[in-house]
């Protein structure tokens, strides 16, 4: 499935609403959260993640993970949860609009 | 705060350390997930890289390597290329400082655009006064300055002539001008009944005089013999109101009677010495200024004359109206006189320019033949044509930015030579204020940026448009060159050649008009003839003294050896000085007091003998033109004309201003005094009967010699002071000398030309020789199969000359039209000849096919000299 233009920026800040991640861990969690219906190639996905943190939205630092190996793990910032709510209501409202156009499914009428 | 995290990119040392931050994240997290599962890491090293958004720059420093790289490997490409630029855009840059000083630039005190001048002519200080005091309704603030007065400077090293302004103590104030020292002059300071000896120095004297010592203010300085106190130095840009002079030093009006000897102006009504300007109230225009001045000028006239005496002078008085002209920009009679020579030349450097950028597009082709093998394996690698298009206008830029810098280098003494052929009379030249400021850089740069465009776009898009398939196989470049490719350089020798003829026609044009004017007919025998400047007035003479004082030196002028004749006069010829009057003659009636105005010297006994002045009817005049003879007076053909019309003026008698009444004697041919001067109402008188003489004029002597160089100057030198220690000798010049700066609009176009007109054909020859070579060495193989199959030396010399020549012939119709075009902007410039005139087109076309022919002569040569075995084996 394809993603539609800007909206993997809003799935990073949301995968990380639930605690720091690194870049692998990112992917991974957007591919499990959508029952592996979003394969996000990690090409497109680092140059996001740098795009975030030049806005400020992210801010990393190396740590240790669990099977004590260094990354660098992500977390939102303040300004980067704002934005995620901003996002969230301007999707949810995108979503109603475009539902309303679409209608019910036509083969239900 | 986006914006400037994105800034940090710009640092190379946190570049680094992101670089290798983010090698070591995507290290980790292949050791991680795998290398497989991250796919290609390269690619989102890359894309990560973009996000910091300085890839374009890291593209344009790549380029711009490459660049310095690939011109350093051909050194004679690189510098004539910015040379030839840099000498174009510094003339440019030159040329357009020079416009902007004289035509365009405004004065630089506050709200220019309110100043206007009274009366284009000059005023009394009654009048001055007057206007002062009553055009309060209007009038902001009313000044007066007289003008350039050359009088004795010294500011305690020794005395040296200087130029003094007085002005009233309006003139600062109401200009608003910041002084970079100290004050300006002020009201307080001119007072009649208490001048204070102050002065204001010019930017440029202080710097002179005083090294530009910050401590200057409260140091005397003396003007003639009169002490003053500085008080403060003026801007370096500011020059006055008169553009093309920069006094030394400003003093008040009220102190003339402490500078100049003599009467004393400011007393007398009558004399029109002063200018006045003024500054329009907020929101008064300039016609309503005009209503509220028009009555106070009526005053003046009353006040001066005397109620009207009758009704026709009551009628003619109302009628007289005060005229405002627009002083935002200064007063500038260069601006009138200069306006069209340097827009001609301007346009000639703007053509110079171009024929420079075409000869760097010329040379950038060559080049690019020779890069082929290069742009195709490039474009083969998978260089897209925009980017190796952009590798090559880079280079095209960095030539151009050289040149840019190099024509900025060039900029300063480029102005001050243009600036000392502009003559402002007597053998001054202007001085402007030129500096090298914002506008110029932004002039360079974009120049410098146009000619990168205009030399480099068309090269660029032709070395990419070819395709791979042509080049990489590379097996005979030269047999099989696209015809298109051939067509554009031959287009662009073309084009070459048109723009140096444009530019060598006009410079044959200036040059056969310059030799015209030399030889133009003044009235004036110049030849072995030499003008003394004798100053006495530090010897204290006057009147009575100073008339004995001409005559004993001319007796001993006439005794130096190898004199044939001495006179002298106080105007003179070719001295830039005028003097008028009014002149009432038997028989002439005219209303219009313009009528009467004619122009007069004084002169010494065979005045006209010795400067070989024809004359038409009666006697020169003699030595017992004493006091006690008839006062007599010779007037010249367009005075008799003007006044006596139709009749033998010899006998007859006119008066002057004082009622004094003089009796023709003599009619000369007309002199004229700058070579487009139309002939002028002269009267002379002779000195010896002159009861008043002034000081205000140094004696000018003339002297003619017996043979050409026999007369030294240190011979008159000495021979005058043998008469007094006192008189200061001001100038010795030939009347050839003088002659030759009355012609200094010609002077200017004239050496401009000459330089440009050298400096095209310099350009040809140099662009079409790298063209020519080019053609040839890519047809080497084809000479040499030529030359196997039986092509003798000549046929190959006739092959490659046939070619130059349809080329040229191409560039020479065009280049025709062009003159032909400037020729036509430059009538009214030219002297003695017809701007169209085909003999100077002969004569371009002529001097140009010289060049053509020596630029080609080589490249053909060598090809005739082309070993076939050798050129086939290259293949």
């Amino acid at each position: 499935m394809d993603l539609i233009q800007g909206t993997l920026e809003m799935l990073v800040l949301r995968t990380l609403v639930f605690g720091p991640l690194h870049g692998y861990g990112i992917a991974k969690a957007i591919r499990s959260s959508s029952n592996e219906a979003l394969a996000i190639e990690f090409g497109s996905l680092y140059p996001a993640l740098k795009r975030l943190e030049l806005k400020g939205l992210i801010a990393c630092k190396w740590e240790t993970s669990e099977h004590n190996r260094r990354a660098k793990y992500y977390r939102l910032t303040s300004a980067g949860r704002k934005q995620l709510m901003e996002e969230r209501s301007k999707w949810a409202e995108f979503v109603n609009v475009v539902s309303l156009v679409m209608g019910p499914n036509p083969g239900e009428v | 705060m986006s914006a400037w995290r994105k800034l940090k990119y710009l640092l190379p040392s946190y570049r680094h350390s992101e670089e290798r931050d983010m090698q070591e994240e995507l290290e980790s997290l292949a050791a991680i997930a795998g290398r497989r599962e991250l796919g290609n890491l390269t690619l989102a090293a890359e894309n990560a890289r973009t996000v910091w958004g300085w890839a374009w720059l890291d593209g344009i420093m790549a380029d711009l390597r490459y660049a310095v790289r690939v011109l350093a490997r051909q050194p004679s490409f690189t510098v004539v290329a910015a040379v030839s630029l840099a000498l174009a855009i510094g003339a440019n840059a030159a040329i357009f400082s020079l416009m902007d000083a004289v035509l365009w630039r405004d004065l630089p005190v506050r709200e220019p655009e309110r100043l206007v001048l009274l009366d284009r002519n000059s005023l009394s200080y009654l009048a001055y006064s007057r206007f002062a005091q009553n055009a309060g309704s209007a009038m902001e603030g009313v000044f007066a300055w007289y003008s350039n007065a050359s009088r004795r400077l010294d500011a305690g090293g020794g005395a040296q002539r200087g130029t003094v302004e007085l002005v009233s103590g309006s003139y600062f104030p109401t200009l608003g001008l910041r002084t970079q020292l100290g004050r300006g002059i002020l009201p307080e300071d001119d007072l009649r009944s208490q001048p204070a000896q102050v002065a204001l120095l010019s930017h440029a004297y202080w710097q002179r005089a005083f090294g530009g010592d910050r401590g200057v203010v409260g140091r005397p300085i003396w003007v003639e013999r009169a002490r003053f106190t500085v008080v403060g130095v003026a801007p370096p840009e500011f020059f006055g109101l008169e553009v093309g002079s920069v006094p030394d030093v400003w003093i008040p009006l009220s102190t003339f009677g402490s500078v100049f000897s003599g009467p004393n102006y400011l007393d007398h009504s009558s004399n029109n010495f002063l200018y006045v300007a003024g500054r329009l109230k907020p929101g008064v225009n300039a016609a309503q200024a005009e209503a509220a001045l028009t009555p106070i000028l009526i005053q003046i006239d009353i006040e001066r004359n005397g109620p009207p005496a009758t009704e026709a002078a009551r009628k003619e008085l109302l009628q007289s109206k005060v005229t405002l002209t627009p002083a935002s920009k200064g007063l500038s009679w260069l601006r009138r006189r200069f306006s069209k020579p340097l827009r001609v030349v301007f346009l000639m450097v703007a053509v110079g320019l171009l024929l420079a950028c075409v000869n760097v597009m010329g040379l950038q082709f060559a080049r690019a033949g020779g890069r082929q093998r290069e742009l195709a394996i490039r474009m083969a690698l998978g260089a897209s044509r925009w980017r190796i298009m952009r590798q090559l206008v880079t280079e095209s830029a960095i030539v151009a930015a050289a040149s840019g810098a190099l024509g900025l280098a060039m900029f300063r003494p480029a102005a001050n030579a243009l600036a000392s052929l502009i003559g402002v009379g007597g053998g001054q030249t202007a001085r402007l204020v030129l500096p090298l400021d914002g506008t110029m850089l932004w002039f360079v740069a974009g120049v410098s940026m146009a000619a990168a465009l205009v030399s480099g776009l068309l090269p660029a898009w032709r070395a990419t448009r070819r395709s791979l398939a042509v080049g990489v196989p590379q097996q005979s470049q030269s047999m099989t060159a696209p015809p298109q490719r051939r067509l554009a350089g031959r287009v662009a020798v073309s084009v070459q050649i048109a723009l140096s003829l444009v530019l060598v026609a006009a410079t044959c044009l200036f040059a056969f008009s310059l030799q015209q004017l030399r030889r133009f007919d003044s009235g004036v025998r110049r030849e072995r003839l030499l003008v003394v400047d004798v100053d006495s007035n530090d010897g204290g003479y006057k009147d009575a003294s100073l008339v004995a004082l001409d005559a004993r030196v001319r007796g001993r002028l006439a005794a130096v050896p190898g004199v044939a004749a001495v006179s002298y006069s106080q105007i003179g010829v070719y001295s830039g000085r005028t003097s008028g009057d009014a002149i009432e003659a038997d028989g002439y009636q005219s209303r219009n007091p313009r009528d009467h105005q004619a122009v007069f010297d004084q002169v010494g006994p065979r005045f006209f003998s010795t400067l070989g002045t024809r004359l038409i009817a009666g006697r020169d005049f003699e030595e017992n033109d004493t006091p006690s003879a008839p006062k007599v007076a010779i007037i010249s053909q367009e005075f008799a004309r003007h006044f006596f019309a139709g009749r033998n003026p010899v006998g007859l008698s006119f008066s002057t201003w004082d009622k004094q009444l003089y009796r023709v004697i003599g009619v000369t041919g007309d002199v004229r005094h700058y070579s487009r001067e139309k002939p002028e109402r002269w009267f002379y008188l002779c000195e010896l009967q002159s009861q008043k003489r002034t000081p205000f004029f140094s004696t000018r002597f003339v002297v003619r010699a017996r043979s050409a160089r026999v007369v030294n100057a240190a011979g008159l030198r000495a021979a005058i002071l043998a008469e007094d220690k006192a008189l200061r000798i001001d100038e010795v010049a030939t009347a050839d000398e003088l002659f030759d700066r009355t012609v200094d609009e010609d002077r200017l176009i004239e050496t401009l030309a000459w330089g440009f007109g050298v400096l095209a054909m310099v350009l040809a020859a140099v662009g079409l020789y790298g063209l020519l070579s080019y053609e040839v060495t890519r047809r080497t193989g084809e000479i040499g199969i030529r030359m196997a199959v039986g092509a003798q030396k000549g046929d190959i010399m006739r092959l490659v000359l046939r070619e130059v020549a349809l080329v040229a012939g191409i560039g020479f119709a065009v280049g025709a039209a062009g003159s032909a075009a400037l020729a036509r902007m430059a009538e009214g410039l030219v002297f003695g000849i017809q701007a169209g005139d085909p003999r100077v087109e002969l004569a371009a076309a002529a001097i140009l096919a010289v060049v053509v022919v020596s630029a080609a002569w080589l490249p053909a040569r060598r090809a005739a000299l082309t070993d076939p075995m050798s050129a086939l084996r290259n293949e």
